[in-house]
């Protein structure tokens, strides 16, 4: 698992690890579902890469946190995230937020 | 197995293939046939390298095939002439790659001054400034182990172009879905839509509608598809290319867009997100909070949403458009020897069965005697089609001689055109394995000994390049492979000569010129005057030949001065089964293989003669024929079998030299199963290998012409008996 990812980062924002691939989907996905029912907001800074898989992970949270009435908000997305977001055709879906 | 080595070793598996489709089409082209797709599959396969490599980070592979591509591209647009010196370059490019590839996998060093020159070569038949070579980030962000397989940096890409599109650009819809198997290979949908963006211009539009509410997503399974509208110049297969690596782990449609405005198909706008989060909230009422809900199904494919999907409204159309290239798995080969083994033991237990059935006195049209037959009629279907599993066609091993013939022609001085044909004759896999050798020597020496320099060949009025042809058919239950030159023949006089002063022959010795020809099989003997790098490897043809009869083989040759020889190597389809006579002789029970036999006689007293040193002649049909008793050849026996007490086996060796063997009887004929003897016991003169009988006794399987060249040599002191002498060539 990759050690940037949430646990060591101080603050209500889960950083995202810099790579978003294959490998780091099911620990995204873990560290989402810790933090069901509370405001989340996923700081994209580091962000180098975007894969599908995460883009899956990242997508469906939204909706439920979304269902469930709560915050799900991306922020401070790298350029490398908001082109990854474009590149997968998904930039209506998962907005983004400034830092 | 680490599942990164994995798709490592299979990335190295297809790298070989890609490789032989890399060489074919570039002999194809050079020999005239410049067709599209034989241009495209030339470039398609060193792009399927450099795409691989990149996955893997191994960048020296992924430049170098990215200077070949670039100018293989430019042979594809037309901007490049492909002639002959074009090609000599890309010939030699594609052997740098196969080195490349190899050194790769295997490591150490490959010639980084000819590969430096190739890469000049290349660039220099572009004749254009290079595009800037991929950034290693592009290719591969990952460590050369796989550590970090993602291989899918970002770039700076648009993907709506807003210049107009050139006058050629056709518009495409693309429809593509991933299945879970295509990230699990390590295969990235994002690089895929970045790849097809370079194509032209794109329009990427998401169809989100199958992901399943966030406790049931499992991170590793595949939701998401995509409907891209391109607009490009390039043609379909360029677009298929770029899915090339994936095409089993995806849906896949491509279809000219039909006057579609982009941006018109499918996707998902305000009302699908509304209808997931409405669906999303309908699930977790029925299931709140639930994380053990919905177990991972990483394979399955999404459930259904109910959500109204327009992106996936054509896919029925989609098996259709798809690509109709044949399903093929990767087996492990230990797998399929296990099956072949089982088989043996099947047709082995049929025939103990037949055996039994036999001896309990059943008669041939009772129930179970014909049911047995039927057992037996499927027994050998099945065993058929198991050694079929294992058939593969020559070009596998026909495929690495261009280049061999490259090499040996340059450091020879000689030109040389290499002609195959016949590379889709199959053979078993092991006997595959074991022709690469024999005949790469065997081209060697066609090359370095039987060709002649140029300004022999033009004071001959021989066209300047010389000819090797290597062929293959199939001809009565066997493999015929031949390798004949146009050079100059064997030098008989010099084979002589050469055999007498290595004492391999009296100087007196009377030999026939397929007899002298024939020297050059004997251990010890070569006649190149200086031992060149090419042949002088120590490794004679006497090697060769016995490499070819360990397979159970025969090699023969034909030569006439001044236009060539040529070799023919004959080769069992099949190590595994062998349809035999079982004979018995001096009380033992053996096996003769049906395919050297000619016919059987049974021997009148008159017919058979002896001349006095232990050798007996029989007269068949006018010809006298040398005898073998295969009872005292075997040493089962002292005393020689009354010949009319017998049965002789009149049979014909690689020579297509006659004899006959004497036996006992003929008990019948059947279909054995070898079992190697050399494996369970050792090597036995005059015998190949052994079998199981149907009543469980072992076998042995003789090796003909062993026992015939030993009676020869037996009565040695008799040289009139050899073939030399007329006798045996009817």
């Amino acid at each position: 698992m990759d050690e940037t990812l949430g646990t060591h980062q101080p603050g209500p924002a889960l950083m995202l690890p810099d790579v978003l691939d294959l490998r780091a989907a099911a620990p995204l996905a873990a560290e989402l579902m810790a933090r069901r029912g509370q405001d989340t907001e996923l700081d994209a800074s580091r962000v180098r890469k975007l894969g599908g898989q995460c883009l899956q992970v990242l997508l469906s949270a939204q909706v439920c946190w979304q269902a469930e009435g709560r915050r799900f908000r991306v922020v401070a997305p790298s350029s490398d995230f908001t082109e990854g977001v474009a590149l997968l055709g998904a930039s209506s879906l998962l907005p983004t937020f400034g830092a | 197995m680490d599942p990164m080595a994995a798709i490592r070793d299979t990335f190295f598996q297809e790298c070989e293939e890609q490789l032989g489709a890399l060489e074919t089409g570039l002999l194809t082209m050079e020999g005239g046939d410049c067709d599209p797709e034989t241009v495209n599959g030339v470039f398609r396969a060193v792009h399927s390298v450099k795409g691989g490599a990149g996955a893997f980070g191994l960048d020296a592979l992924v430049r170098f095939a990215h200077v070949f591509e670039t100018a293989l591209d430019d042979v594809r647009a037309g901007r490049l002439a492909p002639d002959g010196r074009v090609l000599g370059v890309m010939l030699r490019a594609a052997d740098a790659l196969a080195d490349l590839v190899r050194v790769s996998r295997d490591g150490g060093a490959t010639d980084a001054e000819r590969d430096r020159l190739l890469v000049e070569d290349l660039k220099a038949l572009s004749g254009s400034p290079q595009p800037q070579a991929p950034q290693p980030d592009a290719v591969a962000s990952g460590s050369a182990d796989g550590g970090d397989m993602d291989g899918f940096a970002f770039q700076p890409l648009r993907f709506e172009l807003d210049a107009p599109p050139a006058p050629a650009e056709q518009n495409w819809t693309v429809r593509f879905r991933p299945e879970a198997g295509l990230y699990a290979k390590a295969n990235e949908a994002a690089v895929l839509l970045r790849e097809l963006g370079r194509l032209g211009s794109a329009l990427v539009t998401l169809d989100a509608s199958a992901l399943p509410s966030f406790p049931d997503l499992h991170p590793e399974g595949a939701y998401l598809s995509w409907t891209i509208d391109l607009a490009t110049a390039q043609p379909e297969s360029a677009i298929r290319e770029v899915f090339e690596f994936v095409e089993g782990d995806c849906e896949l449609d491509i279809a000219p867009a039909a006057g579609q405005p982009p941006g018109d198909t499918g996707g998902i706008g305000d009302i699908d997100l509304a209808a997931l989060i409405q669906q999303s909230q309908a699930t977790m009422a029925a299931a709140p909070v639930a994380p053990g809900v919905g177990a991972p199904r990483a394979a399955e494919p999404a459930p259904d949403t109910g959500i109204p999907n327009p992106g996936r409204a054509s896919r029925p159309a989609d098996a259709a458009t798809a690509p109709a290239s044949k399903a093929t798995i990767r087996v492990d080969l230990d797998r399929v020897d296990g099956l072949i083994d089982l088989v043996g033991e099947l047709v082995i237990n049929q025939a103990m069965l037949a055996q039994r059935v036999s001896e309990a006195g059943l008669p041939r049209s009772s129930n179970v005697a014909l049911g047995l037959g039927d057992l037996e009629q499927l027994t050998r279907e099945i065993q058929d089609s198991v050694m079929a599993i294992r058939a593969q066609p020559v070009k596998s091993v026909f495929q690495r001689m261009p280049r061999l013939v490259r090499e040996v022609s340059a450091m020879t001085g000689k030109p040389v055109r290499l002609l195959t044909e016949g590379e889709g004759t199959e053979v078993d896999k092991t006997v595959i394995e074991h022709l690469a050798d024999p005949l790469t020597h065997m081209i060697r020496n066609a090359i370095d000994h039987g060709l002649e320099r140029p300004e022999d060949r033009a004071a001959a009025g021989k066209p300047a390049d010389g000819t090797v042809r290597l062929a293959a058919r199939h001809r009565s239950g066997r493999i015929v492979i031949e390798v004949s030159d146009d050079g100059g023949g064997i030098n008989r006089a010099r084979v002589r000569a050469s055999a007498v002063a290595k004492g391999l022959i009296a100087p007196d010795a009377v030999l026939s010129d397929e007899e002298t020809d024939n020297l050059i099989f004997l251990p010890g003997f070569s006649t190149a005057e200086t031992v060149s790098d090419i042949s002088g490897r120590g490794v004679g043809m006497d090697v060769v030949k016995r490499s070819i009869q360990a397979l159970g083989g025969r090699i023969a040759i034909a030569s006439r001065p001044g236009q060539g020889s040529t070799f023919t190597m004959s080769l069992p389809l099949t190590l595994a089964v062998l349809d035999g006579m079982v004979v018995s002789a001096g009380g033992q029970t053996l096996v003769t293989p049906l395919t050297a036999i000619i016919e059987t006689l049974q021997p009148r007293t008159g017919d058979v003669h002896s001349l006095g040193s232990g050798a007996t002649v029989i007269a068949i049909r006018g010809t006298f024929i040398p005898l073998v008793d295969v009872g005292v050849a075997l040493g089962y026996r002292a005393e020689p079998l009354d010949p009319a007490r017998g049965i002789t086996l009149l049979i014909e060796n690689e020579g297509c030299a006659r004899a006959a063997l004497l036996v006992d009887a003929i008990q019948g004929q059947r279909q054995v199963v070898i079992k190697s003897l050399e494996a369970n016991y050792r090597r036995v003169p005059g015998v190949a290998a052994a079998t199981i009988l149907g009543d469980g006794r072992v076998a042995l399987i003789l090796d003909v012409d062993a026992i015939v060249a030993a009676s020869r040599s037996a009565a040695g002191q008799a040289p009139e008996f050899t073939p030399a002498a007329g006798f045996a060539h009817v």
